[in-house]
């Protein structure tokens, strides 16, 4: 458990904001995909922590999350100035595979899924590409950041305000056409039936090994209490197994993920 | 440094600290943390004679300083337990003093997984019998509030097995002292209480219940009083050890239990904020026996009457 002190917070863009922590050993490890387990401070009567997906760390110490405010802790959180002293665990779960250096990295970011993926900018040998899709433009998030970092960024809103107008899953088509020949490595977090869907279609084109990282109302994080889990293929009678996203996920290969009610 | 041992009958734990069953994995999980040999016990999430998928999602609600649950006890069932190699196997690569909480859907299963246990049982210093979960349809507290059914698994099992035997009791009943009596008349050395208060929370923008089992157990520091309450009850009730937990977060917490009558107490829901908070609890019992001059937690187990 590590000591983290706010050093900035704030807002993106509407319900967005940025939080940036200070806590060196965290980020000494910490790894594309994984998370900060996060004891909100001022909010006792609420007994549990938050996680975060790390959006990014810096050698100096600093791990930024990006959050939408849409609950009692986040609500909190985007209140807390500089300064303020959080404890957190971490960093947890199974993080993402690296791209091996022939594979061109395609991300997939729903709303702020976006920012669980983005220190694989950092680890791709080659430039790659970011999907994001969202409701609306208002809720595209960091996308400065990946064309920052040389990815190409394709966009979908529901609205039509940004980007194609439609679902993240209307960018693939033009994509696979457009990097065909290319071996890719697929990446995706976003909301469950973004990613479910994901994990029907990735397969089916291919690409049985595509992470998508999955997430469920946390608990202890560290796998203890088994309130997080998801249906992950197995063989048995029902055809899956409850798995822990805190400890043996989030990140999960499209092809283990159980697609059945 | 006053002396933390305490004595569960025939079973002497090095200090008075337990972790709740369900709170705590299979002790594999925290003994990243720290060395999960330094606790009074480890007493493990509890083992089934099946593997069990348990419940829905969500399984998990938030409340005013505390949480419902419906975890369903999942779990690996008592083969993979007994040979996984995060399962017993690990613990028996501890110092942990450990203690197996048992579970099943009818007498027969709690029997089975007890005399499984009893052939293998190197490294297990007790059982604890669940017949307390108020989230599994079949089994758990259908046992828990009946005392002749709650007297016949105890018998049962007893049956089977020479380990220390552990009844945890369910909150859910008007007369705790009657429980506490039939399962020590069937053989029960001890008994641990509370489990979970159960409970229900609301969605009100969804309208849905918050807990797909749609009722959870009420755990965390909202419950503490009632569980002191019932400790205190079943201690003038019967005169067998007692585990008591409900609501501990500090060493404080743990004497208001030991002064009710508890001789050992356990640590559950708070974990899951801090992990570390076991082994703060013993720290604060140590050192409220310090400043009021006690040399022992003996001196200070059932001091309120």
């Amino acid at each position: 458990m590590q000591s983290g002190v706010i050093i900035s917070n704030t807002r993106l863009q509407g319900d967005y904001f940025k939080v940036t922590f200070y806590t060196p050993e965290i980020c000494a490890t910490a790894q594309p995909g994984q998370f900060v387990h996060v004891k909100i401070a001022n909010m006792e009567e609420h007994i549990l922590r938050r996680p975060f997906s790390i959006c990014n760390v810096s050698g100096s110490g600093e791990l930024e999350v990006v959050y939408k405010v849409v609950g009692a802790g986040t609500e909190v959180l985007s209140k807390l100035p500089e300064g303020t002293l959080c404890d957190l665990l971490g960093p947890l779960g199974k993080p993402f595979q690296a791209p091996a250096a022939d594979e061109v990295p395609v991300l997939l970011g729903g709303g702020y899924g976006a920012a669980a993926m983005f220190m694989l900018t950092e680890k791709s040998a080659q430039p790659g590409v970011v999907l994001l899709g969202a409701r609306s433009k208002n809720d595209l998030l960091l996308i400065d950041d990946y064309k920052q970092s040389g990815f190409e960024v394709r966009l979908a809103t529901n609205d039509g305000s940004s980007g194609i107008k439609g679902l993240i899953t209307e960018l693939l088509p033009p994509l696979f056409a457009d990097y065909a020949g290319k071996k890719l490595h697929f990446y995706a977090c976003g909301p469950m039936p973004m990613l479910l869907a994901l994990c029907r279609i990735l397969p089916e084109k291919g690409y049985p090994e595509a992470e998508v990282s999955l997430d469920h109302l946390m608990c202890c994080g560290v796998g203890a209490c088994f309130a997080c889990v998801v249906k992950i293929k197995a063989d048995n009678p029902d055809g899956f197994r409850y798995a822990r996203t805190c400890s043996e996920g989030p990140v999960f290969a499209a092809k283990d993920v159980y697609l059945g009610e | 440094m006053a002396d933390l041992t305490t004595k569960l009958g025939a079973l002497t734990l090095k200090n008075p600290v337990m972790t709740a069953s369900g709170t705590f994995g299979y002790g594999f999980e925290y003994n990243k943390f720290y060395d999960i040999a330094k606790l009074g016990a480890v007493v493990v999430k509890g083992i089934a004679p099946f593997p069990s998928h348990g419940n829905p999602t969500p399984r998990v609600a938030e409340t005013a300083c505390g949480m419902l649950n419906a975890i369903g006890l999942q779990g690996p069932g008592i083969d993979k337990f007994l040979h996984g190699k995060e399962y017993m196997p690990f613990l028996r690569t501890t110092n942990a003093t450990v203690i197996v909480n048992i579970w099943g859907k009818n007498v027969a299963d709690y029997q089975e997984v007890a005399r499984r246990l009893e052939q293998d049982k190197t490294g297990i210093a007790a059982l604890e019998i669940n017949i307390s979960c108020p989230n599994v349809k079949a089994g758990g507290i259908a046992f828990g509030t009946d005392p002749v059914l709650a007297k016949e698994v105890v018998s049962a099992v007893r049956e089977v097995t020479t380990l220390p035997l552990i009844t945890k009791l369910s909150p859910n009943v008007s007369r705790i002292g009657d429980f506490a009596q039939a399962v020590v008349a069937a053989g029960s050395d001890m008994i641990s209480l509370i489990n979970t208060l159960t409970g229900m929370a609301i969605d009100i923008n969804k309208r849905t219940f918050k807990i797909a089992n749609k009722t959870g157990g009420l755990s965390g520091p909202a419950i503490k009083p009632v569980a002191v309450r019932m400790v205190y009850e079943a201690a003038q009730a019967v005169n067998v050890p007692i585990i008591g937990m409900g609501g501990i977060v500090s060493g404080d917490d743990a004497v208001e239990f030991l002064l009710a009558g508890a001789s050992a107490v356990a640590v559950g829901t708070a974990i899951f904020a801090d992990p570390y908070v076991p082994l703060k609890v013993i720290d604060g019992i140590n050192a409220y026996l310090d400043k009021h001059g006690f040399n022992s937690v003996q001196d200070i187990i059932g001091l309120v009457k």
